[in-house]
């Protein structure tokens, strides 16, 4: 397949109004022109069955996501899914509506996912209703932003060099 | 004396947190208890002091997949202590809206929640490897019901259009017809859907439930009606304390609730359908018919038949709905606060679910009281429990435990509404 016929689907998951769960918005709002040719941007939040039918088509997918606290807020993991599947602790813990790595996981299973799929999960600090960005994840959204930037532009077909973990 | 005990950690596949004990003495099941134990989430008190108009978005927190019933629930309620009736078609826009959240909900359970119990599948991601038309039938209906939120709520996931008195703001007809058209493509998955769960294998199992539900002269039931029962009950729903009753019991922080004279009730599709089987279009009867139903279903397994015909009719009403629409002239009527108490009683999803405001001069809420389907059904849930439990009390305690996760998915349960998630321990004496 020629460079430029890869599609890729970048989606920015999370509730911007729910404190850290909002850096995919942020980071969303950052990427805004930045994408290459070939690279749509989604934002999800809330429920994500519609990225289940909604990533069918593209050759890669991007997702960028908030994860639960582990110590280091605003800390960066790259995860390719090429080969594997999000751990089981990113599961959602609600059954009325898909987390990621449901929709991922069910996409897969109806065929419906690209083959390329890397996630970019922000370890966030606080998700209060109504709470901003906690400083530690907001000064990681230009870093984080840049590299799904470019994880967009080697998706694509480009020839930028992604580091295999932030 | 010897006790053994098997526990399940983590029911999945059910919204909340509880946990089931099963004590089995002398060859018998002794008692069944579902245990929830998820801390009250206290709306009712949160409400208190709060104004009429912010009553419809705060009472949509309490669910994201069936936040209608709790805003109609509501609306209805206030409407009612305010002395002001909502018709025409801002009614027909609350009919429609709810024909959504029925949709989606309906559509989530058949297919992602229930259907893999009955296919020997541990979740539907594992199903739609083998059944991926039928993950994609369910994801698209359940998309189509989103749709129809969406328009009519301003977001699918707790919307915030319903006000007292009727909407924010109106859909326009032009809006509505690609919703008509997502829906027309979905009606053939909705029937195909009722086929495939008719075909599945269900354990022999009838229990003699008092079915409660709304009943309505002419319409199947979703914003109003009597509060009927197949034991006679027959009451405007504002007498609901005079045929029922809630009561603490200790091992659940949601309340039970109870028909005075008799005991366990049930409510949700199984009563619905059975106390306004006559109310359903002859098209919807004879699908049933054909998935060998009959005006009544007493066997919980085949509820997941039920829901699916739901779904069918939510289809066809909301297309009859839109097919008729012509929009008011106001989004809301007036509705001038007053001093007193006014009732709701609407069919989610899950059931009947009960409101009741007291509200000052100014319209603040004084009390607040909400009675959700599922802690309304967890007496029943409790005797379906013992029930299935002891005709398969000879085999395993694998078989045992595996029965019981089903028995409770079979009411498709959202324990973070009625107070959330399932521990199963089971004592041998």
């Amino acid at each position: 397949m020629s460079a430029a016929a890869r599609r890729v689907l970048v989606a920015c998951v999370g509730n911007p109004d729910r404190g850290d769960d909002g850096v995919g918005a942020a980071v969303a709002a950052g990427l805004a022109g930045r994408l290459p040719p070939g690279a749509d941007l989604v934002s999800c939040s809330g429920d994500l069955l519609a990225l289940v039918d909604g990533c069918a088509g593209y050759d890669a997918l991007v997702c960028v996501d908030a994860a639960a606290p582990a110590g280091s807020p605003g800390a960066v993991q790259r995860l390719d899914l090429a080969s594997g599947a999000l751990p089981p602790e990113a599961a959602c813990t609600s059954s009325h509506g898909l987390g990621l790595a449901a929709a991922i996981g069910l996409a897969r299973a109806l065929q419906a996912a690209p083959r390329d799929i890397v996630v970019f999960a922000v370890e966030g600090r606080r998700f209060d209703g109504g709470a901003a960005l906690s400083a530690a994840v907001a000064a990681a959204v230009a870093g984080v932003t840049e590299l799904v930037a470019a994880e967009a532009v080697r998706l694509c077909g480009g020839s930028m060099e992604v580091a295999a973990d932030a | 004396m010897t006790t053994k005990t098997i526990r399940v950690e983590y029911l999945t596949r059910v919204e909340g947190e509880g946990a089931l004990e099963l004590r089995i003495d002398g060859g018998r099941v002794a008692s069944a208890q579902l245990n929830i134990f998820e801390p009250p989430r206290l709306f009712e008190a949160l409400l208190r002091g709060r104004g009429y108009a912010e009553t419809p978005d705060i009472v949509s927190r309490i669910c994201g997949i069936c936040p209608i019933a709790y805003q109609m629930g509501a609306v209805h309620a206030i409407e009612n202590a305010f002395g002001v009736r909502v018709e025409g078609q801002l009614r027909a826009l609350r009919r429609l809206i709810y024909c959504g959240e029925w949709i989606e909900s309906h559509a989530l359970h058949v297919v992602m929640l229930h259907a893999p119990d009955f296919l020997g599948f541990a979740d539907a991601i594992q199903m739609a490897r083998e059944h991926g038309d039928m993950v994609r039938n369910g994801l698209a209906l359940k998309k189509a019901g989103n749709e129809l939120m969406r328009l009519l709520g301003g977001r699918e996931i707790h919307p915030v259009n319903v006000k007292v008195g009727g909407f924010h703001r109106l859909p326009t007809r032009a809006e509505l017809a690609p919703v008509a058209g997502s829906l027309e493509r979905v009606r053939e998955h909705a029937v195909a859907l009722v086929r495939w769960v008719a075909g599945f294998t269900f354990p022999d199992c009838e229990r003699d439930y008092e079915f409660v539900g709304l009943r309505h002269a002419g319409e199947y039931p979703f914003n109003e009606g009597r509060l009927v029962s197949s034991r006679g009950i027959d009451i405007d729903i504002a007498d609901f304390d005079s045929e029922f009753e809630e009561r603490h019991v200790a091992h659940s922080t949601a309340l039970h609730a109870v028909v005075r004279r008799r005991g366990a009730y049930l409510v949700g599709p199984l009563a619905r359908y059975a106390l306004n089987f006559e109310r359903l279009p002859a098209a919807v009867r004879a699908l049933a018919a054909e998935a060998g139903l009959g005006p009544v279903c007493r066997n919980p397994f085949r509820s997941i038949v039920v829901r699916a015909l739901e779904i069918v009719y939510a289809v066809d009403e909301a297309l009859r709905l839109i097919a008729a629409y012509e929009p008011p002239d106001y989004a809301a009527v007036a509705a001038p606060p007053r001093a007193g108490s006014g009732f709701g009683c609407t069919e989610a999803p899950r059931g009947i679910c009960w409101h009741r405001y007291d509200l000052d001069a100014e319209g603040s809420i004084v009390r607040a009281r909400i009675v959700p389907p599922t802690s309304q059904n967890q007496p029943s849930i409790e005797a379906d429990l013992a029930a299935v439990a002891t005709a398969v009390l000879d085999q395993s305690d694998e078989t045992i435990r595996d029965r019981c996760e089903r028995c409770i998915r079979n009411y498709d349960p959202c324990i973070s509404c009625a107070a959330h998630f399932l521990k199963l321990s089971i004592h041998r004496a």
